[in-house]
């Protein structure tokens, strides 16, 4: 993977991108938009991916289930994967539903030995499956677990030791479970393993003061520009992404955002080669 | 607790109306409790699905207007889970539920089966549409006319009320027309000519006509039974019109 800046497609910015070459070195797709019979969606998908180098982010593959991960999904999904030949392929460190439902949130794990060897059966199970490695994403989150017997780092770290996927580091989201939880966020940078990380992704989110909501639908703030300049710090060259879920602005704006990430990465990184 | 009964309770406590505290949430050391912790997904997992029926029923919500829409949408969001990988297939039941809550309004569940059905239409299946110029090949070489089918995308629905009528209304931001029953009920076509989902009403002879390609008949044989079916029409005349029409609205497939 080499260093490298993208954007999450979203269908206000497709003729933007069909029109006109923009300055991001690929896309990220939610899969599934696109896990869909036809139509339009699949259409621009095709018509975008021509030109742009895209992976694959996920929502609902429950990653943390129980029950574990749904096969009719899975076969949706790597259809897909066929379809566009992404670079990597992410979801998140989560669970959305069991017993047949689907809650439709990326709902929090405990850290326990349990849910780690649940994790890592449908790591593996979903690995074998797709034939690459998977990535995931951290969450933000709102409660904590009695059950919990390890760290977030600590548990992703096992995960990824033992099955060898790789991490999407959500810079955003280790933000804001560090403000909702009291722990520090540079602890979990610093406690994840060098080798693991595929991708960042940089959000925004609303502070309520007492507590922070992770809405994705706010320009990134500076304190998580400072938490992804610590992360480049420890990690180095990471591909990196702005991801605007909601109050979506015009891409100009968000190629802007983008535009401070690479600034920040080279001050960052250059800094770092001259020390 | 272990993992399956902590996520059965954890489900359980998002999908009960009022939200209760849970015992295995760890007591957070700052700022909120628990149970606020615990209503920050409760709250999320309902405003979501309730904006994602806004999103597929818009038609629906501008007509019933926020307040009573959220009210209809809050109460199909307790009574009917979601089982969709894809957060944009919820409210397959909605236009039935709107149905049993507004007994006496049928024309708003009529409006949601449009929403409904054209969204679907959006993102259904593709098909390669026959044109005017494959037919004209095809007849030119004598083949079969047995093989043709209606897109997939296509369906029929029937309305009784004058449902259309309100709809290019909201469409064209004026005020809709008071409900009434029509006096015969209408069919409505729809289906994705392009990208873009369409619908248009069909006569009797049409819907017939329709009816009979999607049960497999091939032209010849729906030419021959509308030739049965309505004596009194010119069947050549008529049906090689909505021929056209079907080719032109690219409603035809191989």
């Amino acid at each position: 993977m080499t260093f490298s800046f993208g954007l999450g497609l979203r269908t206000q910015h497709y003729h933007d991108f069909i029109d006109a070459p923009q300055p991001v070195d690929w896309l990220e797709v939610i899969s599934e938009n696109y896990m869909v019979d036809g139509g339009k969606p699949l259409a621009m998908l095709d018509k975008i991916r021509a030109n742009y180098p895209m992976v694959m982010h996920g929502v609902s593959m429950s990653i943390g289930s129980l029950n574990g991960v749904d096969k009719e999904y899975l076969k949706k999904l790597k259809a897909l994967e066929q379809r566009i030949q992404p670079m990597w392929m992410s979801d998140h460190l989560c669970w959305t539903g069991v017993h047949g439902r689907n809650l439709h949130d990326l709902l929090p794990l405990p850290f326990s030995s349990e849910a780690l060897q649940v994790v890592k059966r449908n790591v593996e199970q979903v690995q074998d499956y797709l034939q690459r490695p998977l990535v995931l994403e951290n969450v933000s989150s709102y409660v904590e677990f009695k059950d919990s017997e390890m760290t977030e780092w600590e548990f992703l770290t096992e995960v990824c030791q033992a099955t060898g996927c790789k991490l999407l580091l959500d810079i955003n989201n280790i933000y804001v479970s560090a403000f909702n939880h009291g722990f520090s966020a540079t602890d979990f940078i610093e406690g994840v393993p060098l080798n693991s990380v595929a991708q960042f992704h940089l959000a925004g989110h609303q502070n309520n003061g007492v507590h922070i909501i992770d809405t994705h639908d706010h320009p990134v703030c500076d304190d998580v520009w400072t938490l992804y300049r610590k992360a480049l710090l420890r990690f180095g060259y990471i591909p990196t992404m702005i991801e605007r879920d909601d109050n979506i602005p015009a891409l100009n704006e968000l190629l802007l955002e983008l535009d401070q990430a690479r600034a920040i990465a080279d001050e960052v990184l250059n800094t770092k080669v001259a020390v | 607790m272990n993992l399956s009964e902590l996520q059965t309770d954890f489900q359980n406590i998002l999908l009960d109306a009022k939200c209760r505290n849970a015992d295995w949430v760890a007591e957070p050391q700052q700022n909120l409790s628990s149970q606020q912790r615990l209503t920050i997904y409760h709250n999320a997992y309902r405003i979501r699905l309730i904006d994602t029926l806004y999103d597929t029923f818009e038609h629906t919500a501008n007509y019933l207007g926020g307040e009573w829409f959220d009210k209809l949408a809050a109460s199909y969001v307790q009574n009917f889970p979601s089982s969709h990988a894809n957060l944009g297939q919820y409210g397959k039941g909605f236009s039935e539920h709107l149905a049993q809550q507004l007994p006496n309004d049928l024309e708003v569940a009529e409006l949601a089966h449009m929403d409904w059905t054209l969204r679907r239409a959006f993102d259904g299946a593709d098909a390669t549409a026959l044109t005017q110029q494959d037919l004209q090949q095809l007849v030119a070489t004598g083949a079969e006319f047995s093989h043709f089918q209606p897109v997939p995308t296509l369906s029929l629905s029937t309305q009784q009320f004058n449902t259309l009528d309100i709809w290019h209304a909201i469409n064209q931001e004026k005020v809709p027309p008071i409900a009434e029953r029509l006096a015969q009920p209408v069919t409505i076509l729809m289906w994705r000519k392009g990208h873009s989902p369409h619908f248009r009403s069909l006569s009797a002879i049409e819907t017939t006509a329709i009816n009979y390609l999607r049960q497999g008949q091939g032209l010849e044989a729906i030419g021959e039974a509308l030739n049965q079916d309505y004596p009194e029409t010119d069947i050549v005349a008529e049906f090689g019109g909505m021929i056209a029409r079907w080719l032109d609205d690219e409603l035809l497939t191989r």
